[in-house]
């Protein structure tokens, strides 16, 4: 299914929309200013819709373990509030107009980018939508491709956006076009001025090589989080905490927890805590209910070739602590890495002096670090996670926390999506 | 390995009364590589499955289900073989994402007994014929640095009629490979003026994409009489998709006028180099020479016909690498073969799908599905 100028038409049309594309875009950029106000506005509209529970259905058949909850984070992303917020922390003060220029300085103002390509994954439900609702914030013209799992909400999405405001139908162009399809992607990527791509190393690179020489990209790259523990506030609370997060985001996220780094330099320390928390993390897991049949097989075809090495004398042999539906390893180095994901985390090593030399080995991966210290060591263990390269310091059952203000892996996203004018 | 010989000399590929041979086969053939592969030894040891559980009399589905498997995931991790390397005759690598790639030996026998089966199963689907054929590669052309089994499957597809030219779409030119579409699109439309028949062999996905390719450019062919297409090295994204699978079905008539029947998809994979072709219905039947279990997801124990489970595929073809039994990544079911309807009576399987990415749709995985076409696709201008 396309959309493109407020209508839908079915895929088969997509190389007619995309030879017209051109004309109807160079006419919007030409005449049409899309007001961040209309954009909020009919976000805002949609926010509240999902409050009202129009869209329940649709939320409740969401893979996700709790959609209630879901649904509150929706609402309030979506709300006038977020969004007038989000702007004036993104944009606002970025540029002082009313600041008297000094001697031989032009005026300078913010314009959008001209037409964003957005290529989103699909580890989000919604993040397509969510994507093209930041570039249409900043007044741009979106080209969507959809990934190939979008199940049908994003255009859903898109659609009622439309409906509520006729006007952003000229700013909004949305292709189910597979990324086979290279003829089509190079074409929409002529068209744009920056190309927005969600995803891993594979996709970013993919995307590199067929954008034109000059397009501004704006890689959103898979990031690596962890949990760094080196004493406790409240100990029982805040493993609890870490373990919810573990449960409920399943290893699935950029912010999820991969590696719990553990403050010591003993072996035994590692011991400890896994004894201790394996019974906790196997609670929080158990009471968010199944894994799905492809989660479970390859949790135990890791375990299976895992023991399969164990048996040819993998040296060394890492220790696995085993609960129903998952895992806690221990780590042989202190490498921040991918763990096996699906509630099966690395437990390691890394004592205070060697966090900034073992994170900056991973610089362009870092992204939340789920803190748990005594209160009166937090800023300063803090400061040495932020001089490593984290962009994102919580506490551990806040990893994968939103927050208004919020920044996207250490960046303002709409910044990246906004040029500077200088007019004299 | 007088079992090996005689399954792959089964007069009928599907035909019935097999199990007791098959049976013989797999134990004279883990009995080798228990044997001869340090590894494999230490694994069935490892499992308690020593000489004797080995050379146990069980009636087959309790031995297969017995028999230890090894997950493709440990080839792609170690090399392991049962004979020195002057003996294996080739070995074959998997076309390996993300750096990890799969390098599996064959021997002399094991390659014959691997003719003795394409020479029979190409026979059923009528792949060979004594009239010349002209062949597009919808793959990678050969060149001594590329190792994938997949390269020199297409190739050997090639020889099953006289061939009177090959044109590849990803040619290998001064130390690279390159994408040609539209060198591809000139030759169709050339060899539509002929009378020689045409065949196409190689990836479904570039197959897809030049049927779609043609479709948009408005080029509209009727290719010789008898002429095919060939698919094989995985959907990838349309996997699991019949309808993607009806609409390529329905392009290739309306693109090259090629028929549904004339289209034949193969499955293979090089740790399990069993050749599967489907049926005219496109159903994966198994033939004599294998065994397709399905195991469950959490204690791999055998699953009953039409449950979903992982896929486990078993042969004594092989000598050089212990290939007998392994573990794929894939999910998948099996079924009555009488449900097909297709005259065959063995099972035959679905995969529908992979491990884990139902709910692993990962942002940290690294594992994006979304643009990996894109990367197949790009790899002729990136190698």
């Amino acid at each position: 299914m396309i959309i493109a100028q407020g209508k839908i038409y079915p895929s088969e049309q997509q190389d007619k929309i995309l030879a017209e594309a051109d004309g109807h875009i160079n006419e919007t950029l030409a005449v049409k200013t899309l007001r961040a106000e209309t954009v909020i506005s009919a976000i805002d509209k949609l926010g509240c819709e999902i409050e009202k529970g129009v869209f329940d259905d649709r939320i409740n058949a969401l893979p996700v373990d709790n959609p209630a909850h879901y649904k509150a984070i929706a609402a309030e992303m979506l709300s006038r509030r977020f969004l007038e917020y989000k702007l004036e922390t993104e944009l606002g003060g970025f540029i002082n107009e009313s600041r008297p220029l000094p001697k031989n300085a032009v005026k300078a103002r913010i314009m959008p980018l001209g037409v964003i390509f957005h290529i989103a994954a699909g580890n989000m439900d919604g993040l397509p939508a969510f994507s093209l609702a930041e570039g249409l914030l900043t007044g741009n013209v979106n080209i969507l491709k959809l990934p190939q799992a979008d199940n049908g909400l994003s255009i859903e999405i898109i659609a009622k956006l439309i409906e509520y405001e006729p006007e952003l139908a000229d700013f909004i162009y949305v292709f189910d076009t597979p990324s086979s399809d290279v003829h089509a992607m190079r074409k929409m990527a002529a068209l744009s001025d920056g190309i927005a791509v969600w995803g891993g190393d594979e996709a970013v690179s993919a995307v590199r090589a067929l954008a034109p020489v000059g397009v501004k990209l704006i890689e959103w790259g898979h990031k690596l989080s962890f949990a760094y523990i080196s004493g406790y506030s409240d100990k029982e609370r805040e493993l609890s905490e870490l373990a919810a997060h573990i449960a409920a985001t399943k290893g699935l996220l950029c912010s999820s927890c991969q590696v719990i780094y553990i403050d010591t330099e003993r072996d035994g320390d590692l011991e400890d805590f896994c004894a201790e928390f394996l019974p906790i993390l196997e609670r929080e897991v158990g009471r968010r209910g199944s894994v799905s049949i492809g989660g479970r097989a390859h949790l135990s075809l890791l375990r299976y070739t895992d023991m399969l090495e164990d048996i040819l004398g993998r040296t060394p042999v890492p220790r696995v602590y085993k609960g129903k539906n998952c895992s806690l390893t221990i780590g042989t180095d202190s490498e921040l890495e991918l763990s096996d994901m699906l509630c099966s985390v690395l437990v390691k090593k890394l004592p205070r002096r060697e966090i900034l030399p073992v994170l900056r080995r991973k610089k362009n991966y870092l992204q939340t670090a789920g803190l748990i210290c005594h209160d009166g060591e937090r800023a300063a263990i803090s400061d040495i996670l932020a001089r490593s390269g984290v962009v994102r310091i919580m506490t551990a059952g806040a990893m994968s926390a939103y927050f208004a203000g919020e920044a996207h892996d250490g960046e303002y996203p709409l910044r990246r999506y906004t040029r500077i004018v200088n007019t004299e | 390995m007088k079992f090996r010989r005689k399954l792959f000399s089964y007069k009928h590929p599907y035909g019935s009364g097999s199990d007791g041979l098959f049976l013989n086969a797999v134990r004279e053939n883990a009995l080798f590589h228990y044997r001869h592969c340090a590894e494999y030894h230490k694994i069935l040891d490892g499992l308690n499955f020593g000489e004797t559980e080995l050379l146990s009399e069980k009636p087959l589905s309790e031995y297969l289900a017995k028999l230890p498997f090894i997950p493709t995931l440990l080839f792609k991790r170690r090399r392991m073989f049962s004979m020195p390397n002057r003996r294996i005759f080739i070995k074959a690598t998997s076309s390996g994402t993300s750096g990890r790639f799969s390098e599996i030996g064959f021997d002399a026998g094991g390659l014959l007994c691997g003719l003795k089966m394409v020479l029979k199963i190409g026979a059923q689907r009528k792949l060979f014929s004594p009239i010349p054929c002209r062949y597009i590669v919808m793959g990678y052309q050969p060149h001594r640095s590329n190792r994938t089994a997949i390269t020199k499957t297409a190739f050997g597809a090639t020889f099953f009629t006289p061939c009177i030219s090959r044109k590849y779409i990803l040619k290998f030119k001064d130390g690279k490979y390159s994408l040609d579409f539209d060198g591809i699109i000139d030759t169709v439309q050339k060899y539509a003026k002929k009378h020689v028949p045409v065949r196409f062999m190689g990836f479904p996905a570039y197959t897809f994409f030049l049927l779609k390719e043609m479709e948009r450019r408005g080029i509209f062919v009727n290719l010789p009489k008898r002429s095919k297409i060939l698919l094989g090295g995985g959907w990838k994204q349309f996997y699991t998709e019949q309808t993607d699978k009806q609409t390529f079905y329905r392009l290739a008539e309306k693109v090259l006028g090629i028929a549904d029947k004339d289209i034949i998809e193969f499955f293979g994979a090089v740790e399990h180099p069993i050749m599967y072709t489907d049926c005219v219905k496109h159903h994966f039947h198994i033939p004599v020479y294998s065994r397709v279990v399905i195991r469950s997801c959490d204690d791999f124990s055998m699953m009953k016909n039409g449950e979903v489970g992982l896929v486990n595929l078993i042969t004594p073809m092989v000598r050089a690498t212990p290939i007998l039994s392994v573990m794929t990544d894939d999910l998948g079911i099996l079924h009555d073969g009488e449900e097909c309807g297709c005259g065959i009576k063995t099972p035959y399987f679905e995969i529908i799908g992979r491990v884990a990415p139902d709910s692993i749709k990962t942002c940290a995985a690294g594992a994006s599905e979304i643009l990996n076409e894109t990367v197949t696709a790009l790899k002729g201008e990136r190698v």
